[in-house]
């Protein structure tokens, strides 16, 4: 498992993921382009003409069964996962089991509504890479990261629990 | 009991210095109302009728004369001078003003407590059997389980934001005293024929406004693979579990709506981790880790099994007060020469499960000098010492009366469970206290009391069942409509003890009564069964055999309020969303 310790501060302006997105919502078929962040089904239209090695990422919904995705994820650069609500935790499962269980090490970033007081948890179940809701401080943000300095139970970095951590 | 390590106290300081940056950011105006509240309710904070409410944990209920000390100051120096213990073994607080809340949780700090996870949606504090390692009848002792759980449940990065609040519950005796087939987990330790210890494991359970008697899921889960076991179940929880209706979203629905096919994603959810996860096998718990926290849980030093059996009669005839007293407060023990002493928090002019700071001084005091040091709090809302030598009885019976806690009613009616009720609780729609107060002056005659005998009256203030109505032998449940107070009662529910019988929710009797009521209710109920009941039978026997409509017509015939013609249909059940 790659170890994702620093977690990317995702600003929109200088992010070079592009939806592709028409009038009338997601393109049935997307274009061929680095850097396309699509959905499930513009993915499906397109993974069998995609290029190996353009970039490219998903944006999957809260409720995506993200081991469906076991053998498309090597070509996979960005994993997009949703926060409908910061206090919906779906995406929190979906990230572990992606790290822990299909082994993904590409990108695997929060989006929607990202609160600062997330960030332990993102970072313990293998977000790196999060795109705050607007207004939040990123400063706040990082100090969560290091005010519980351990914790019981293992996680997607330390994956021993303290049981096995600390001789008994 | 536990003994925290230097590991576990910078994790309750650091823990704290967290809700402090929380806090200090809300008063600021940077973290938002909305956005604060998720946080303070895993810390324990709600906001409710007068001030914030605090819930401490007091973890599977072990308590120390040292914490109950601090619980007092905390009390005396920061709210109105009490606290109230409740069904799920916790202390709250009601007067305490939010600004001061990050020096009330350094304060615990300091006692190695806190207030993590017994709020919110996530996994609350485990509950367990106030009488754990000292049960007379129990198989295995549930506390090295509990603290393994309590470790692995705390500040889980992946079950923070669960769909509803998620609480589990262990027994590890013949007797469930925990109520463990009610809770989202029940947890019933035993031996296979092989000798090896596992657990049976219940899944959906719970109260509110659809009781459901949890599912065997799995019976017999090797104690090793618990935490793989429950992470499979909470990670199918978490990811399936309704979000879009407060009302269904508790396990029990999800446990209903798709029955073995939960079963069966939880068991392949345990394959998976075990085989597919790159730290599948982490969480299998080592010997060394189950023999670590074991030593925490030792009898303590000072304890000499005695051979003598204890006769109350040695020295002459005892006291009748005496006598009473050992008959229903005094309990066995697994070691020769010792007892369990319930200290009642159950009397008239005090609110079920309310103790003064003074009265918690006095506990602490009783349990320096007769209990070693350790107290339990009761699911039933008591104090429990754990550790009285019988030939300190008669000593521990002056002092506890000394006390007010010498009530000797443990089990019997006036030791109902109620929860705070509309007095404090934002949530109820009625009063619990007041009617609780009515009740208890209605059956002040201990000779009557004892007549009567065992019987389970249970009380909320609302349909989220803190008071635990469902599984009273009589339930009560305050109810509103248009503004008014009103009660509905049912009968004959069970909270899966030996004496109630399999769990089951009470069923209402019919429409609901005023609180002026309730006592005549009460008693016309309890009339009923000292005139219909057979030799031997209690309460809960003759109320299912006779059924509603025995009950009913008896109830009926002493409504005043409520007598027809106007009387109020059945009030109308609303359940408030952010619930206890």
């Amino acid at each position: 498992m790659s170890a994702h310790l620093d977690i990317k501060f995702v600003q929109a302006a200088q992010d070079p993921w592009r939806a592709s997105v028409g009038e009338f919502g997601p393109l049935p078929i997307p274009p061929i382009a680095s850097h396309s962040l699509l959905t499930l089904e513009q993915w499906q239209a397109v993974r069998d003409q995609w290029p190996s090695g353009l970039a490219v990422g998903l944006t999957l919904a809260n409720t995506a069964e993200v081991e469906e995705l076991a053998e498309d994820l090597s070509r996979i650069d960005l994993v997009a996962l949703q926060f409908p609500k910061w206090i919906d935790g779906r995406a929190y499962s979906q990230a572990r089991v992606l790290r822990a269980r299909l082994r993904y090490a590409g990108e695997v970033r929060a989006t929607g509504d990202v609160v600062v007081d997330m960030l332990p948890l993102l970072q313990r179940t293998g977000f790196d890479a999060v795109q705050l809701r607007d207004g939040q401080n990123e400063d706040s943000a990082r100090r969560q990261l290091s005010i519980v300095s351990e914790h019981y139970q293992g996680d997607v970095h330390v994956t021993r629990p303290l049981f096995s951590r600390v001789p008994a | 009991m536990y003994q925290y390590t230097s590991f576990d106290r910078q994790f309750v300081h650091q823990r704290a210095a967290q809700f402090r940056d929380q806090l200090t950011r809300n008063l600021a105006g940077e973290l938002a109302d909305d956005d604060f509240r998720p946080l303070r309710l895993q810390n324990g904070w709600y906001i409710q009728r007068h001030a914030p409410m605090l819930r401490v944990a007091v973890p599977y209920g072990e308590l120390s004369s040292r914490q109950l000390r601090q619980l007092a100051r905390i009390a005396r120096e920061f709210d109105r001078g009490f606290g109230h213990f409740t069904t799920r073994q916790n202390l709250q607080y009601n007067w305490i003003p939010l600004p001061k809340s990050a020096d009330v949780m350094d304060l615990l700090a300091e006692v190695d407590m806190h207030g993590i996870q017994t709020s919110g949606n996530c996994i609350r504090n485990i509950t367990s059997d106030a009488f754990a390692g000292i049960a007379p009848d129990e198989i295995v002792d549930p506390r090295p389980y509990c603290e393994i759980l309590r470790q692995w449940s705390t500040l889980h990065p992946e079950f923070a934001f669960l769909p509803r609040k998620f609480k589990i519950a262990v027994s590890g005796a013949v007797e469930d005293r925990a109520a463990i087939a009610w809770h989202d987990v029940g947890l019933q330790l035993l031996k296979n024929d092989a000798g090896e210890v596992g657990f049976k494991v219940y899944v959906g359970g719970g109260m509110g406004r659809t009781p459901v008697i949890g599912t065997v899921t799995n019976a017999f889960v090797p104690w090793q693979e618990i935490l793989i076991y429950l992470e499979a179940v909470v990670r199918v929880y978490n990811r399936y579990g309704r979000r879009d209706n407060a009302y269904k979203a508790r396990i029990k629905i999800l446990v209903k709506a798709e029955g073995q096919k939960f079963v069966d994603a939880v068991n392949t959810e345990f394959t998976k981790i075990l085989e597919q996860d790159v730290d599948g096998r982490e969480h299998i718990i080592p010997v060394s880790e189950l023999e670590r926290v074991s030593r925490h849980f030792q009898d303590p030093n000072g304890v000499h099994p005695a051979t003598n059996s204890f006769d109350p009669n040695r020295t002459g005839p005892a006291p009748a007060a005496f006598l009473r007293w050992l008959e229903r407060n005094v309990h066995g023990h697994r070691v020769p020469g010792y007892r369990a002493v319930t200290l009642s928090l159950k009397r008239a002019g005090q609110a079920p499960g309310d103790a003064t700071s003074e009265q918690m001084e006095a506990a602490a005091q009783l349990a320096d000098r007769y209990s070693l040091g350790e107290l339990r709090v009761s699911h039933d809302q008591n104090l429990v010492l754990p550790w009285v030598r019988e030939a300190d009885l008669f000593s521990v019976w002056h002092a506890a009366k000394e006390a007010s806690f010498a009530t000797p009613n443990i089990g019997l009616l006036t030791d109902m469970i109620a929860c705070p009720g509309g007095d404090f609780c934002a949530l109820a729609n009625a009063r619990s206290i007041p009617v609780a107060a009515s009740i208890t002056e209605r059956f002040d005659d201990l000779d009557a009391l004892y007549d009567i005998g065992d019987i389970d009256l249970h009380m909320s203030g609302c349909m989220n069942s803190c008071g635990h109505h469902h599984t009273g032998h009589i339930g009560i449940l305050g109810v509103d409509k248009d503004g008014a107070e009103w009660y509905q009662i049912s009968v004959a529910g069970s909270d899966g003890s030996t004496l109630s019988g399999a769990a089951v929710p009470g069923k209402v009797i019919g429409p609901s009564f005023s609180a002026d009521e309730v006592p005549d209710v009460i008693e016309a109920l309890i009339d009923v069964y000292l005139r219909e009941r057979q030799a031997g039978e209690h309460f809960i026997d003759t109320a299912r055999r006779l059924g509603v409509p025995t009950f009913r017509a008896a109830a009926d015939a002493v409504r005043r309020d409520t007598a027809a013609p106007a009387a109020p249909k059945a009030a109308a059940v609303t359940e408030a969303v952010e619930a206890v």
